[in-house]
C-alpha cells in the first residue's frame, strides 16, 4: 500500500493537503485537510453591521463579490428589510457575471490541462482539427490558419525549452487520452477564453467598479443611481454596454465551452463513472424576483442519496428548512472542543496539533445538514433543478448529455452526472442556464426603469438588542452563508460558512467523510508519484485556493511538484 | 500608454496588506495622467489576467519572500519574474501573479515593462494594520512608483498640504 499526500509548497501559502491510501491502483482511504487558520471573522466583531461587506469581500481575492452579496443579505434579513427591484436586478446581474467569469477561468485556465496534453497538440493536422471542430460547433475561429498559428506558437515554446504557463503538467502522462487534433482546439479556446474573461469582467467593471472588489453595494439595495440623462449614472448607453458584452459571452459559452465539455465527457467515459461520492445535494435558489427574496429565477434544495425523488425545495431568503439545519462540527478540526453547533451559536477558538488521521487534521471545520454531509456547487444546483423541472436546467441538461453521447457513441442518462466529469459537465450547463438569465435580468432591469421606477435603496434602521440573520448565495462554487448576531446596531457574532467547507471539510463526530474525501475512494492512480487522476477530481470541485502543491512520500521527502488550482 | 499600477494583497492579513495600502497612499498624495491607473487589486490570483491585458506597462507593489529584514523593498524587473520569480506570499496571489503574466505572455497579450516593488514582510496574522516595518516603507514604495512613472514619461503630480492617509480598513471598529 502507498500512502500519497499532496502537500503545499509551504505552510503558509497552502490551504489544501490531500491525503491518499493506495492499494491494488485504486485509493481506499483518502483526508482532506484546510493548512490554514483564517478566523478572519473575529475582525468583523464590534463593527457596524452595514460595513460587513467591505470587509467579508476582502475574506478572497477570487470569490469578492460572493462574500459581499451574502454579507448584505444577512444583514437585510436580521432587519427585515426590503430590497428595491432595480438593486435586485443590478446585484443579479453582477452574480450572473462573476459566476461566468468563474466557471470560463474554471475550465479552460484551471482544470483543463487535467485533460488536455498540451505537448500532443505539436502532432496535430491543423487542418483536420478545423474540420473536426466545424462538425462539431459553428464557432468562427477555428480556421486552420488561426489553429496552425496557435500550434506555431506552442512549437516556438516548447523548441525554447520552456512551457511558458504550461509548465509542470502532466504530458504524456498514461491516463491523457485525448487525440492530437482535440489537444489543439483546446489549446487554442484556453487562449482564446482570456478574451471574453475580459469582456465578462466589464460588466462588474461597469456596474460595481474597476478592480475586482464591487464598490457599489449598501446594505438595503446598491449605489448606482439611475439617471438615463446622466453620464456618471446608469444610463442607456452603459446598458446597451452590458447587453453587448452578455451577447458576445453567451455565443463564446454555446459554441466553444459546450461543445469543449461534451467532447472531453464523450473522450473520457470512465470519468463519468468515477468521483461520486457524497450524493447528498446542497443548493439555495438565487437570481430573487422581488423585493423580499421570496420568488427566485434558480431554484434551490437539498435532495439526499442521490435520488432526485428526495428533493426537498428551499424557497425564500427566510427559509427556515435552511436556517434550523445547518451545523458545523469541529470534532476533527484543529479548534478547542469536540461540539457540532449551528453558525450563529459556534465560536473560532484554534488549538493547533499535529496532524492526526484517526484526530484532528483540518483548519477545516466540517458543514452538515441535518447531521448529514452535503456536496455543494453547480452539480447540487444543476440536480435540483432537473428534479424540480427548472425548464432552462432541464434543456441544456437534455443538450449536453445528448451531444456527448452521440460524440461517445453511447447513451448517458442524468446518473453519470453523479462523478468527476459529471461535475465538469454540470457547472458548464449552470453557465448556459446563467447566461440565457442574465439577459433575462438585464431586460427586467431595463424595462423597470423604463416604468420610471430609479429606486435604489431602502435605508436600514437599528433597533436596539439582538437580531440574527443569515443571508445565502449560490456562488459560482455552491452554497455560501453568511451568519450574523447583531447587538445594539453592532456585530456580536459572524461566521460564514464557505462553498469549499463544504466540499473540502474532514470527518465529523460520526466519522462520516466530507465530499473531497469520498469522492477519491476508488479513484484509480496509474503512477503514485504523478497521481493526475487524484487532481482530477479534487479539480473537479473548483477548489477556491490558488495554491501550488508539491508530493511528499511518507517519510517527508519531496518527490515531485504537482499543482492544485 | 496605459500604465497600470496595481497593488496586491490581503488588507485582512497584516503585512500582506502592504500593496493595497500603498495604493491608497499614492491616491492620497498624487494626481495621476488620464493614461494612468491606479488599482488596488487584492488577491485575485489567476483572475488577475483580464486586468493586465491590455496594458503596455505595469508596477505592482506586493509583498515578497526574500532575505532581508522586514521593511525591506526590493525591486524586480520583467526578465527576474519570469525566469526566477520570488515567492509571492500568502497562497491566494501565488501562483497567480507569475502564472498570469505567463498565460499573458504566451497569448501575446502582456505587458512588455514590469517593474514588482516587493516589500519583505514582517507579521501576516490575520489583522487589517500593518507592522511598524512595513508602514515604514510605504514611503519608500511610493517613492519607486513615481520614479517609475517618471521614467516611463507619464508623471505623477504631488498635491499640496499635509497628506492623510486613512485606509477603510483601518478605521477602528
Amino acid at each position: 500500500m502507498a500512502k500519497i499526500t499532496i502537500d503545499p509548497v509551504t505552510r503558509i501559502e497552502g490551504h489544501l493537503r490531500i491525503d491518499a491510501e493506495v492499494a491494488g491502483g485504486r485509493v481506499t482511504k483518502a483526508w482532506s485537510s484546510g493548512q490554514m487558520f483564517r478566523g478572519i471573522e473575529r475582525i468583523l466583531q464590534g463593527r457596524d453591521p452595514r460595513e460587513a461587506w467591505l470587509f467579508t469581500q476582502r475574506f478572497c481575492g477570487v470569490c469578492t463579490t460572493v462574500h459581499a452579496i451574502a454579507s448584505v443579505r444577512a444583514v437585510e434579513n436580521a432587519l427585515h428589510l426590503e430590497v428595491p427591484l432595480n438593486a435586485q436586478y443590478i446585484r443579479n446581474l453582477i452574480v450572473a457575471a462573476h459566476a461566468m467569469h468563474d466557471h470560463i477561468v474554471h475550465f479552460y485556465q484551471l482544470s483543463a490541462l487535467d485533460w488536455v496534453d498540451v505537448v500532443s497538440a505539436l502532432k496535430a493536422d491543423p487542418a483536420k482539427t478545423s474540420q473536426l471542430a466545424e462538425s462539431l460547433s459553428p464557432w468562427p475561429h477555428n480556421s486552420r490558419m488561426e489553429l496552425k498559428a496557435v500550434q506555431d506558437k506552442l512549437k516556438g515554446f516548447v523548441e525554447a525549452g520552456q512551457l511558458g504557463p504550461f509548465t509542470n503538467g502532466y504530458w504524456g502522462h498514461p491516463a491523457m487520452k485525448l487525440p492530437p487534433e482535440v489537444n489543439l482546439l483546446a489549446v487554442s479556446h484556453y487562449l482564446q477564453a482570456l478574451e471574453y474573461q475580459r469582456k465578462v469582467n466589464q460588466i462588474v467593471a461597469i456596474l460595481g467598479s474597476k478592480t475586482p472588489n464591487i464598490q457599489n453595494l449598501a446594505v438595503g439595495g446598491v449605489a448606482n443611481a439611475i439617471n438615463l440623462d446622466n453620464d456618471s449614472t446608469l444610463n442607456m448607453t452603459k446598458l446597451y454596454a452590458i447587453k453587448d458584452r452578455l451577447d458576445e459571452v453567451s455565443t463564446f459559452i454555446e459554441q466553444v465551452y459546450f461543445p469543449d465539455v461534451c467532447a472531453v465527457a464523450a473522450m473520457y467515459p470512465d470519468w463519468l463513472s468515477y468521483g461520486a461520492g457524497v450524493t447528498n445535494y446542497l443548493s439555495v435558489p438565487d437570481l430573487p424576483l422581488d423585493t423580499k427574496g421570496a420568488a427566485f429565477d434558480f431554484p434551490g434544495g437539498t435532495i439526499m442519496g442521490g435520488d432526485l425523488k428526495t428533493v426537498h425545495e428551499i424557497k425564500s431568503f427566510d427559509e427556515p428548512y435552511f436556517r434550523e439545519n445547518v451545523s458545523e462540527s469541529i470534532a476533527h478540526a484543529w479548534y478547542d472542543g469536540d461540539w457540532a453547533r449551528h453558525p450563529f451559536d459556534e465560536d473560532t477558538e484554534p488549538k493547533y496539533s499535529k496532524f492526526d488521521d484517526e484526530g484532528k487534521y483540518s483548519w477545516v471545520k466540517a458543514p452538515r445538514f441535518q447531521g448529514k454531509p452535503m456536496q455543494v456547487g453547480p452539480l447540487a444546483q444543476v440536480l435540483v433543478g432537473v428534479a424540480l423541472g427548472h425548464e432552462p436546467t432541464v434543456r441544456w441538461a437534455k443538450k449536453t448529455l445528448a451531444t456527448a453521447g452521440t460524440v461517445a457513441g453511447v447513451t448517458l442518462g442524468p446518473e453519470v452526472l453523479h462523478s468527476t466529469l459529471g461535475r465538469h459537465a454540470a457547472r458548464m450547463i449552470r453557465t448556459g442556464v446563467i447566461s440565457e438569465l442574465a439577459k433575462k435580468h438585464w431586460g427586467l432591469l431595463v424595462e423597470n426603469i423604463g416604468k420610471g421606477n430609479t429606486d435604489i435603496f431602502n435605508q436600514p434602521t437599528f433597533p436596539s438588542g439582538e437580531q440574527r440573520g443569515f443571508g445565502f448565495h449560490e456562488a459560482p462554487r455552491g452554497t455560501l452563508s453568511h451568519w450574523i448576531v447583531i447587538r445594539d446596531a453592532k456585530i456580536h457574532n459572524y461566521q460564514a460558512v464557505v462553498p469549499s467547507t463544504w466540499n473540502a471539510g474532514p470527518r465529523d463526530e460520526k466519522a462520516q467523510p466530507g465530499p473531497y474525501e469520498a469522492s477519491l475512494v476508488g479513484n484509480p492512480v496509474a503512477d503514485p508519484e504523478l497521481p493526475l487522476e487524484l487532481l482530477r477530481t479534487v479539480h473537479s470541485f473548483d477548489p477556491c485556493l490558488a495554491c501550488a502543491v508539491h508530493t511528499m512520500d511518507p517519510d517527508g521527502t519531496e518527490i515531485a511538484k504537482v499543482k492544485v488550482l | 500608454m496605459d500604465i497600470r499600477v496595481l497593488g496586491l494583497g490581503n488588507v485582512l492579513m497584516g503585512d500582506d496588506g502592504f500593496g493595497p495600502f500603498v495604493i491608497e497612499a499614492l491616491k492620497a498624495g498624487y494626481e495621476f495622467p488620464p493614461n494612468v491607473s491606479v488599482i488596488d487589486i487584492g488577491t485575485p490570483g489567476l483572475d488577475l489576467a483580464p486586468f493586465l491585458i491590455g496594458a503596455d506597462a505595469i508596477i505592482v507593489v506586493d509583498t515578497v519572500r526574500a532575505d532581508g529584514p522586514g521593511g525591506a523593498i526590493r525591486l524586480y524587473r520583467r526578465e527576474q519574474i519570469l525566469k526566477h520569480a520570488p515567492g509571492l506570499r500568502l497562497g491566494p496571489h501565488d501562483p497567480g501573479f507569475k502564472q498570469a503574466l505567463l498565460t499573458l505572455e504566451f497569448a501575446e497579450m502582456g505587458p512588455s515593462q514590469i517593474l514588482l516593488v516587493g516589500a519583505i514582510p514582517a507579521l501576516t496574522v490575520p489583522t487589517p494594520f500593518l507592522s511598524r516595518p512595513l508602514r515604514n516603507a510605504v514611503p519608500v514604495a511610493v517613492h519607486e512608483v513615481i520614479e517609475e512613472l517618471d521614467r516611463l514619461g507619464s508623471p505623477a503630480r504631488a498635491k499640496r498640504g499635509v497628506i492623510d492617509v486613512n485606509p477603510w480598513w483601518e478605521r477602528a471598529a
